[in-house]
């Protein structure tokens, strides 16, 4: 049984306007997409921006309202739907899901200390002395490899990569057995990303965790996940393991985000080219293909055990 | 743009609607029914009269008739009368409505030819003397009370140097029609108004010195100087003609604010307006004057910021399709 | 933590963030000449108003002694009688207390439902949102002078506390559209999703996530709206619908120049309050626009 399963998930946002705020249309950025993700993997979320992958991590913590579908987690044999719980109910689940947010300045309150943010989810699930507090943030610290000398310091004395360290620390003072990474490197010097992410695996293996990990970036989702989904305007228009995207890809759009990856050898660089404006010129032509008489991205359809794609 | 200007009048209407229950309700809440207070001050009338009278002016029928009533009238341009000066309101209202505006022209013509000149100033000599001075007057105009002020002007310039009448609207002495009473009649509004307008330029002199500023520095600036453009047609030509039209913005904002203030200028300076003649008429409880009173000043507020949006969605269309 | 580390970590505090909390606002506003004079003057005059007025006996400055009227200032009086031979000074002092009492006391009270409905429209959006705001239009178009004026006069037993209630019913609108357009900017930042994924009530968030975050807009705020709302306070008491007879104001003894004569002749009962007011206005307000121009100073480079 997985950790989490999506299924067929929505996400509308309403456009209001008028004297009384009434509906006009939506934004349809999730439309209907299913994936689910094992104990232990990182599954990846890719494509470009604006084609719903926030909005689809965030559903999932339930920071956005979904409009319809299922997400459920696994708790012990049974599966429950976050998204059919009571308020009450969620509380007990609230825990085993975690974000990274994407920009390491807003995600730390600029008015707290670092003890004091690593504080707030402890008191809201546990009850301890405040030596027992102490105790657990200084261990947190050192997990994410600061001393505890930081305690005391405000989140703007610290570069960008430390911060999204402390915020990782934030998360595992409560466990979680999900963490949701949203672009968590994309926003740190270049010189810092090898290093958050190569610590993002180490703890996915000391603590048993699963990743969301969404990106743009197809060289990082190939560093790092397992699986990958390959998402466009609110769809999933392919799906497999990181073997069966990067050597096997099937879908023209896939094709497309592949070809753009910049290549470092200089060799091959006119040769890129050239198959790039291929790829281009395919995607402009065949675009219509994704869609379906109703202009809808087809389903996913399996072509392997592991791989699916969207095609007719 | 005549769709934006109808919604927008239309939208009016509630809150006229809404003001008009809320205020008729305070002023049936006050105290004493303005007949009885007349009735105070002749103790001759028999009180069985009294009975009558107030039993034919509907103060016994429930408040929603009244209130029916009331509107029924308004909408017919009958205003009611009023008990103490038993006249009717639109006879009492009259003159002094018309020297309210009166002040509140000269205020806001007062207002603009201080506030733009001295906003020119500051933005084109931005941290000169000259700008500090005005930046100095601004705040300062920005902390001072209004009633504070115009007493401090009444003092030096009414009392002290008499140079201008401490009270009133024209010298009663002169023929109307005449050369002479239109001078008087100039006379007694400077000193009220200039009170008035030297508080009221903060915002537009504060709108101005910014967005020269600002403007300054625009690419069309830079390649009109840089096209040779003598620097006083930089100004003239390319900086003014931007940063003047959103000023008539603020005209709305403006009139509320110099209404607000009418109720102090008048009362200080003695000036017979309708901001007089509303705390006259709220101490003698002469209700049906201070309710339709409220209405006039909340209707010419509405009407004030109406004004500054149909402005602004002519300025800015983007304002139209946000609404 | 290795070298390479240590550079970024440098690189990046210096140019991305400023130490926050009041303590810039207090350099700010020490290298502002005339906010630092302003707020020493205003420290003063309210010190000396406070304890002169606790070691005034009240009695005999509110009693009448006709054998004395409108006697300008001299050594006993230092300033002078008004048309009852009651000592000025005294009254200065008094009414300045109330003024600045009950100036703080509808400060504190507009910006507690200012910023709670303020940030309760901007935290929660929607139609709580919606509902507030049409509310706050509502408020802001009425003649608000003359409403005032009239629930003054129609309240039974006119007392402080009721014209404290009546003047907050009206004054809370501007800070509850500062506060709700901030709040609306803070929400979108992370650390407030981060808050909510972490397990904290919307409540906590609000008191103890977005506030703080708020603090130095709500002390410039309240600053300013302290001046104002003195102003109001004394420009109603001075048109005789503010404070009740019982708590005289600085407007009430500026209500004398009403008369021609007082105006005139008597500067000395009118116009010490007249100045005061005047005073103390400036310096609040000097004050406040230099703690405004530190806070703003403040978000720019953070
Ligand atoms: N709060 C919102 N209200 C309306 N539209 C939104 C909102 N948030 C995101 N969107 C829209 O939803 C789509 C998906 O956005 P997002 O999930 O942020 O994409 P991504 O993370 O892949 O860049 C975009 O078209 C975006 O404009
Ligand atoms: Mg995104």
């Amino acid at each position: 049984m997985p950790l989490l399963k999506v299924e067929d998930l929505k996400v509308y946002y309403p456009i209001r306007s008028g004297f009384f705020r009434t509906v006009k249309d939506y934004v349809r950025a999730v439309n209907g997409i299913s994936f689910a993700i094992k104990e232990g993997e990182t599954y990846g979320l890719v494509g470009e921006s604006g084609c719903g992958k926030t909005t689809t991590g965030r559903t999932i913590i339930g920071l956005n309202k979904a409009t319809s579908g299922h997400v459920y987690l696994q708790d012990g044999e049974q599966q429950v739907d976050l998204l059919n719980l009571k308020r009450s109910e969620f509380r007990k689940y609230r825990s085993d899901l975690q974000m990274i947010f994407q920009d390491p300045y807003s995600s730390l309150n600029p008015k707290k200390r670092v003890k004091d943010i690593i504080l707030e989810p402890l008191r809201n699930f546990e009850h301890l002395t405040p030596n027992e507090e102490e105790e657990r943030i200084v261990e947190a610290l050192e997990k994410v490899g600061l001393g505890r000398d930081s305690m005391y310091k405000y989140p703007h004395q610290f570069s960008g990569g430390q911060r999204q360290r402390i915020g990782i620390a934030r998360s595992l003072v409560i466990s979680p057995r999900l963490i949701i990474a949203d672009e968590p490197v994309s926003a740190l010097d270049v010189s810092v990303q090898a290093q958050v992410l190569n610590f993002m695996k180490e703890i996915q293996k000391e603590f048993n965790l699963s990743y969301l990990f969404i990106s743009h970036d197809l060289g990082i989702i190939r560093h790092m996940c397992d699986r990958i989904g390959i998402m466009y305007n609110g769809r999933l228009v392919e799906e497999g393991t990181t073997e069966d995207i990067f050597n096997n890809p099937q879908h023209l759009y896939t094709k497309r985000l592949l070809s753009a990856i910049p290549n470092i050898d200089p060799q091959k660089r006119l040769e890129n080219k050239k198959f790039r404006d291929r790829i281009e010129e395919d995607f402009k032509k065949n675009f219509r293909t994704f869609f379906d008489e109703n202009g809808r991205i087809y389903d996913l359809k399996p072509i392997s055990e592991t791989h699916s794609v969207a095609i007719p | 743009m005549l769709k934006y200007t109808i919604k927008r009048i239309l939208a009016m209407i509630p809150q006229l609607f809404i003001l008009s229950i809320l205020v008729f309700l305070l002023t049936k809440a006050m105290p004493g029914d303005p007949l009885s207070q007349a009735f105070r001050a002749n103790p001759n009338l028999d009180p069985a009269v009294l009975a009558e009278l107030q039993e034919k002016a509907g103060f016994n029928d429930p408040w929603y008739v009244q209130y029916v009533n009331w509107i029924k009238g308004l909408l017919q341009g009958d205003l009611g009368i009023s008990y103490i000066h038993k006249v009717e309101i639109t006879k009492l209202l009259g003159d002094r409505f018309v020297n309210t505006i009166w002040l509140g022209l000269a205020t806001l013509i007062l207002t603009y030819l201080i506030a733009i000149p001295l906003g020119l100033i500051a933005g084109r000599y931005q941290n000169s003397w000259a700008d500090k001075m005005i930046v100095g007057y601004n705040y300062v105009s920005y902390a001072v009370p209004l009633f504070v002020f115009a007493l401090l002007m009444l003092f030096i310039f009414g009392f002290r140097l008499d140079l201008f009448p401490t009270s009133g609207s024209v010298n009663p002495q002169v023929e109307p029609g005449t050369w002479d009473y239109f001078l008087s009649r100039i006379h007694h509004l400077i000193l009220p108004a200039l009170t008035g307008a030297l508080l009221s330029t903060v915002g537009t002199i504060q709108y101005l010195r910014n967005e020269i500023i600002d403007t300054k520095h625009k690419d069309f600036v830079k390649t009109a100087r840089a096209k040779g453009t003598s620097e006083k047609n930089v100004y003239n030509r390319h900086i003014l003609r931007n940063s003047l039209l959103p000023i008539a913005a603020f005209l709305g904002s403006d009139i509320v604010g110099i209404l607000g203030g009418s109720i102090f200028i008048e009362q200080i300076f003695g000036y017979p307006g309708i901001g007089q003649l509303f705390i006259t008429s709220i101490s003698q409880r002469d209700y049906n004057v201070v309710i339709i009173l409220v209405m006039l000043s909340g209707f010419l507020a509405l009407l004030g910021t109406l004004l500054s949006d149909i402005i602004l969605s002519i300025i800015d269309p983007r304002i139209r399709i946000e609404n | 933590m290795n070298s390479v580390d240590v550079n970024v970590q440098k690189s990046e505090t210096e140019q991305n963030q400023a130490p926050t909390g009041i303590h810039v606002i207090w350099r700010e506003l020490a290298k502002d000449k005339l906010a630092l004079f302003s707020l020493i003057l205003f420290i003063g005059v309210v010190l000396f108003i406070y304890i002169y007025s606790f070691l005034l006996d009240q009695s005999a400055v509110t009693t009448i002694n006709l054998r004395n009227i409108f006697s300008p200032p001299n050594a006993e009086n230092w300033l002078g009688t008004d048309y009852g031979g009651r000592d000025v000074f005294g009254q200065l002092v008094i009414g300045a207390r109330n003024s600045l009492t009950i100036g703080i006391v509808i400060t504190l009270v507009t910006s507690f439902i200012g910023i709670t409905l303020g940030v309760i429209a901007g935290y929660f959006g929607g139609w709580v949102d919606y509902i507030i705001m049409r509310f706050i239009d509502f408020i802001l178009v009425l003649p608000t002078t003359m409403l005032i004026i009239v629930f003054v006069s129609l309240v039974p037993r006119f007392n402080v506390v009721n014209f404290i209630f009546i003047m907050s019913l009206f004054y809370w609108t501007a800070i509850a559209r500062l506060i709700r357009s901030k709040t609306l900017a803070e929400r979108e930042l992370d650390y407030v999703s981060a808050s909510k994924t972490l397990g904290s009530p919307n409540w906590k968030i609000i008191l103890f996530q977005v506030l703080p975050n708020l603090s130095s807009i709500i002390i410039v705020n309240m600053t300013l709206n302290l001046a104002g709302n003195i102003g109001i306070e004394t420009g109603l008491s001075y048109l005789g619908f503010g404070l009740p007879e019982s708590v005289p104001s600085l407007g009430t003894l500026i209500s004398y120049s009403t008369n021609p004569d007082v105006m005139q002749n008597k500067w000395w009962v009118w116009l010490p309050a007249a100045i005061l007011i005047l005073v103390l206005m400036l310096c609040i307000n000097f004050v406040g626009q230099a703690l405004k121009r530190a806070a703003d100073a403040r978000q720019r480079l953070g």
